[in-house]
């Protein structure tokens, strides 16, 4: 059983986690439900941990002059779906998050570390190419999200890392569609989501992207895919559809209910791609019945 | 105090308690040197035990096998038979069986025993699902054949005969899962010794069925045992039968150790190692004239009994005695067969085995109804069975039958028939209609015959106690009790008492089950009150009661003739949803229901019980998905195995027919388990239509919605 520590400020926790590979705990929201070992009985992590939710050097968001919006690794699902600064996509995924309990106790930064690909923030973040800063006592750096998470529970966060903020460029849609299927209305783990956004230009495709999640081992964007509606025009779309679908279909790779994932994601593409040509008012595709 | 009328709305009486954490369940208490307890369980489905290798154990700390029953006891739990072992001896039937019970004071020391207990197994191939029964694979589990019970009824001319008349033949299979009773409380009991008895305090339904059943594990007499109930926070008829499970061994190492031991499960271990639902193939072959009418329907009826019987026998003929649902058929044979599989044993769940034959016969019948072109509920209608009306057991319906009025008022609340025309099938929106009943309180003449129920009021100057065995699990018990005791002496419900039961204070009123507490104990504590009343001003003294079974309902419990219940509950129920044509997910938009429950006598309860009841029915149809795979269980937390939150389904609309019934107290009878009985048929009849699809198992999730839109293309 390992070691638990406090920091009480950011140095000190990249001081320990150099030291000694504490891991972060937050929300815990994840990590206490892993470590649990039953009633009566104090969690156990087979490796030292750090509790940082006391670090507001973590906290907060904010919008930066070039309209990229960043979020602290602290904030919850409740102040992210909450925050005008935050893109609707990703505050759609936020607001959808578990239950309230969850939404205020949970942190972006855990949803992006537990790299579950059931996870509900990374979808979107992907979708929107966000950037991780990591932080150590070396100083920063920043990554793709799509290329932190390698796979189902795995990052490329090192040992002496912390995550410290996500970083979400500017950009403006002329349609936005997301959905997560739960196995219930509310506080539902996601069997499937996607996100997708298009910016159409005097009737040219000139942005098209698509983020799938939990249907594969990690959130799943195919720029090929993508590359395949990009510059084409929306009346071009019921020919390049079935194509597209195809491509979209061989990147994913779900491992569970594949039928349903597959048609599931086939389904609700299509929907997006013809509401574009069919000229659908710009804005938010779709919704819930 | 002003006196309370049966029909006065009032605050629950444990209400409060509950609401700001004061109640004191089993996890709760505490006593001097208490240990603690883990069970040592079966991690395979069927093979022989070759040895158990237990850790050194510290001072203070115990292993507790069969070795530990004494020679004058027996390893043997008693419910309706004594096949299910206290402990595993030899051989391991399910996974989760019992093999042990690690005992000591710190569960952290406990722990790691437990995981580093070893036991080596040589596993045969074990019968998971009923096919896998039929087939006898891995060999038979018991006798010869896997079947651990089975009985049939026939009424009118042989079906040989009415098949030979029928001009087409409709036959269908229709298969429901098991569920998990997701009781907000997890099983729980703990053991001590007061004053030279064993006592228990346990989170239970029944507590003269845990001292019955345990007592020969020591060779003593139930009587010899105490077993005071804690606050039970739900049970569902989880906590039935099953905490003589928790109790058994718990009583073999109070034996031993001679010091209180406390036993409690967590969510993982009530998910994956209690009783669940039992899994049903129904399969009706239903012979027709050429005009779509009934000439009768032959049914076969398979309920997975998991590896023991414990109550399957008469989950069973409960399932068999409501295959036929509200209907009076000319003819009908159904045979109901309990397959013995190595899955935990399936036991009680609100409908007792009901539900499945239930769910079984509406759907069937809808999908006759849309091949002949009638609309389901027009068609249903006209079977009805009436007042006098023959039922399937030979027997006769004696009260009046208001179903005619109950779907009137359900059908125009909702709109029904409108929406079923406008709505066409496959539009993305459905509407959907059952028809349901209960039988209330134990089968036949089992109330006179196995139970003979006793209740009694204690009067001490101004205040009465209520002395019954009776539990309130989370239903309402407490409060419609004390209100039936008030209400028939003419004082303030404030006056009752009414305690959690303690097997040697109270009287054995019978299982808190059968959706007969009301009905039956009710009656009795109204019989005790009406005598009390007159002889009120006699100063403080008791007044006891023994049941007495009503006149004309005749019973033969050998060959299942004749009136299988003294009174039944009956119910309608319109879903109306609208289907995500992307996605597949059904939002249900509407949901109206009429119950006929003879006389409310708490409206406030009852509204409580029926939006329970029909979102458990419809969670059962909709998502609650436990997978057995291998004889695992697949669904393991409230996040995967998932029931309906507050937030899935819409406000509900519900009615009241008044029927009061002869024998139960100010007219009431039964209504916690008819209310979960049929929301479930009407809800797939809605997703049916919706979606042009024909649906013959539940649950039906979106993934297996999709199966089936791709078996209708």
């Amino acid at each position: 059983m390992g070691m638990t520590y406090i920091p009480s400020a950011l140095s000190e926790a990249l001081q320990l986690r150099a030291g000694t590979g504490a891991r972060p705990l937050a929300g815990g929201t994840d990590m206490m439900v892993q470590a649990k070992r039953g009633i009566g009985l104090a969690p156990e992590f087979p490796y030292p941990v750090m509790i940082i939710s006391g670090l507001d050097e973590l906290k907060g968001i904010k919008a930066r002059e070039d309209g990229t919006v960043e979020i602290g690794a602290l904030s919850t699902p409740a102040e992210i779906a909450a925050s005008p600064l935050v893109p609707w996509h990703v505050r759609m995924a936020a607001a959808g998050m578990g239950a309230v309990a969850l939404r205020n106790s949970a942190t972006i930064g855990g949803n992006i570390g537990n790299a579950s690909p059931k996870g509900d923030l990374p979808q979107p973040l992907i979708l929107l190419e966000a950037e991780v800063i990591l932080v150590s006592m070396h100083g920063e750096k920043k990554m793709l999200l799509d290329d932190f998470i390698l796979g189902s529970k795995k990052t490329a966060l090192r040992d002496d890392e912390l995550i410290k903020s996500i970083l979400i460029p500017p950009h403006s849609f002329t349609y936005s569609y997301y959905r997560k299927i739960g196995m219930r209305r509310a506080n539902a783990i996601s069997k499937l989501s996607l996100s997708a956004a298009a910016v159409v230009k005097d009737g040219e495709i000139v942005d098209f992207r698509a983020a799938s999640g939990a249907a594969g081992p990690k959130v799943i964007r195919s720029h090929e895919a993508e590359a395949m509606i990009k510059g084409h025009r929306t009346e071009e779309i019921p020919d390049i559809l079935d194509g597209f679908l195809a491509a979209w279909d061989g990147a994913i790779s779900p491992h569970a209910m594949p039928v349903y994932r597959r048609n599931t994601t086939k389904r609700m593409l299509s929907f997006f791609l013809e509401s574009i040509f069919n000229g659908s008012e710009p804005g938010i595709i779709g919704g819930e019945v | 105090m002003p006196v309370t009328g049966i029909d006065d709305r009032i605050v629950r009486t444990d209400a409060a308690a509950k609401a700001r954490g004061e109640a004191k369940y089993a996890c709760d208490l505490s006593f001097p040197d208490m240990l603690y307890a883990y069970m040592v369980r079966s991690s395979i489905p069927r093979g022989t035990i070759d040895s158990v290798k237990v850790p050194t154990l510290p001072d203070g700390y115990y292993f507790i096998s069969a070795e530990d029953i004494p020679p004058e006891g027996k390893n043997e739990l008693w419910m309706i038979q004594k096949d299910w072992r206290c402990f595993a001896e030899g051989d391991v039937r399910y996974v989760g069986e019992t093999i042990g019970l690690l005992v000591g004071p710190d569960r952290n020391m406990l722990k790691y025993l437990l995981d580093h207990l070893e036991i080596k197994y040589t596993e045969g191939v074990p019968a998971v699902t009923i096919d896998d029964a039929i087939a006898c694979k891995g060999g038979p589990i018991v006798g010869e054949d896997n079947i651990h019970c089975q009985l049939y009824v026939e009424k009118g001319k042989p079906m040989s005969e009415v098949f030979a008349e029928a001009d087409s033949i409709f036959e269908e299979t229709i298969e429901t899962g098991f569920q998990e009773h997701v009781h907000l409380e997890t099983n729980a009991a703990i053991v001590t010794e007061e004053d030279g008895h064993y006592v228990f305090y346990v989170s239970a339904q029944c507590p003269f069925y845990v001292r019955k059943s345990v007592a020969g594990l020591l060779g003593l007499n139930p009587e010899d045992i105490i077993v005071r109930q804690t606050t039970t926070g739900g049970a569902f008829g989880g906590k039935e039968h099953f905490p003589d499970v928790l109790c058994g061994p718990l009583l073999v190492a109070e034996h031993r150790i001679h010091k209180p031991i406390k036993l409690i499960f967590d969510r993982e271990e009530d998910m994956l190692y209690s009783v669940k639902r039992h899994p049903s193939k129904v399969t009706y072959k239903t012979a027709l004239d050429k005009d779509g009418n009934i000439l009768g329907i032959e049914g076969l009826v398979y309920y997975n009994c998991g590896a023991y019987l414990s109550s399957s026998y008469v989950v069973l003929q409960r399932g068999v005695f409501h295959a036929n649902g509200v209907y009076d058929f000319p003819n009908t044979y159904v045979k109901g067969i309990g397959v013995a599989t190595n899955t935990f044993p399936s036991d009680a769940f609100r409908g007792f085995g009901a539900p499945q034959t239930l769910f079984a016969i509406e759907t069937h019948l809808d999908h006759i109804a849309r091949k002949f072109g009638f609309d389901p509920a027009e068609y249903k209608s006209r079977y009805f069975i009436k007042q006098g009306g023959e039922t399937i057991t030979n027997g006769h319906i004696v009260e009046r039958v208001m179903l005619p009025e109950m779907m009137k008022q359900v059908v125009d609340a909702s709109d029904y028939f409108r929406k079923a025309k406008e709505y066409g099938t496959g539009s993305g929106k459905g509407i959907g209609i059952s028809f349901y009943n209960h039988g209330g309180a134990f089968t036949g003449n089992g109330e006179q015959a196995i139970i003979k129920a006793h209740a009694r009021l204690v009067k001490t100057g101004g205040r009465v106690r209520i002395e019954v065995g009776s539990t309130e699990m989370g239903q309402g018990f407490q409060t419609a009790l004390r209100k039936i005791a008030a209400a028939t002496l003419g004082i303030s419900i404030d006056q009752i008492d009414y305690d959690n039961p303690d097997t040697s204070k109270v009287c054995d009123s019978g299982p808190t089950a059968a959706s007969r507490s009301t009905m039956i104990v009710g009656r009795l504590v109204q019989r005790c009150g009406e005598e009390m009343k007159e002889r009120w001003d006699e100063g403080d003294f008791s007044v006891e009661k023994e049941y007495e079974h009503p006149e004309g309902h005749p019973w033969d419990q050998s060959t299942f003739r004749g009136d299988a219940y003294l009174g039944y509950g009956w119910g309608c129920a319109v879903v109306e949803v609208e289907a995500d044509r992307l996605t597949n997910e059904i939002k249900v938009t509407g949901i109206w229901s009429s119950h006929d429950i003879g006389h409310a006598i708490d409206e406030l309860i009852v509204h409580g019980q029926i939006n329970g009841g029909i979102a458990q029915s419809i969670g059962y149809a909709a998502m609650e998905k436990m997978e057995n795979r291998n004889g695992h269980f697949r669904q393991s937390s409230m996040s995967d195995y998932v029931i309906p939150t507050s937030m899935e389904f819409p406000e509900q609309k519900w009615f009241l027919v008044e029927n009061p019934y002869q024998w139960g107290p100010f007219g009431a009878k039964g209504m916690g388990e008819l209310v979960f009985n049929g929301a479930d048929a009407a809800y797939i009849d809605a997703v049916e239509r919706a979606l042009g699809i024909t649906v013959r198992r539940i649950p039906m999730p979106p993934e297996d919605i999709e199966e089936a839109l791709a078996d209708a293309q």
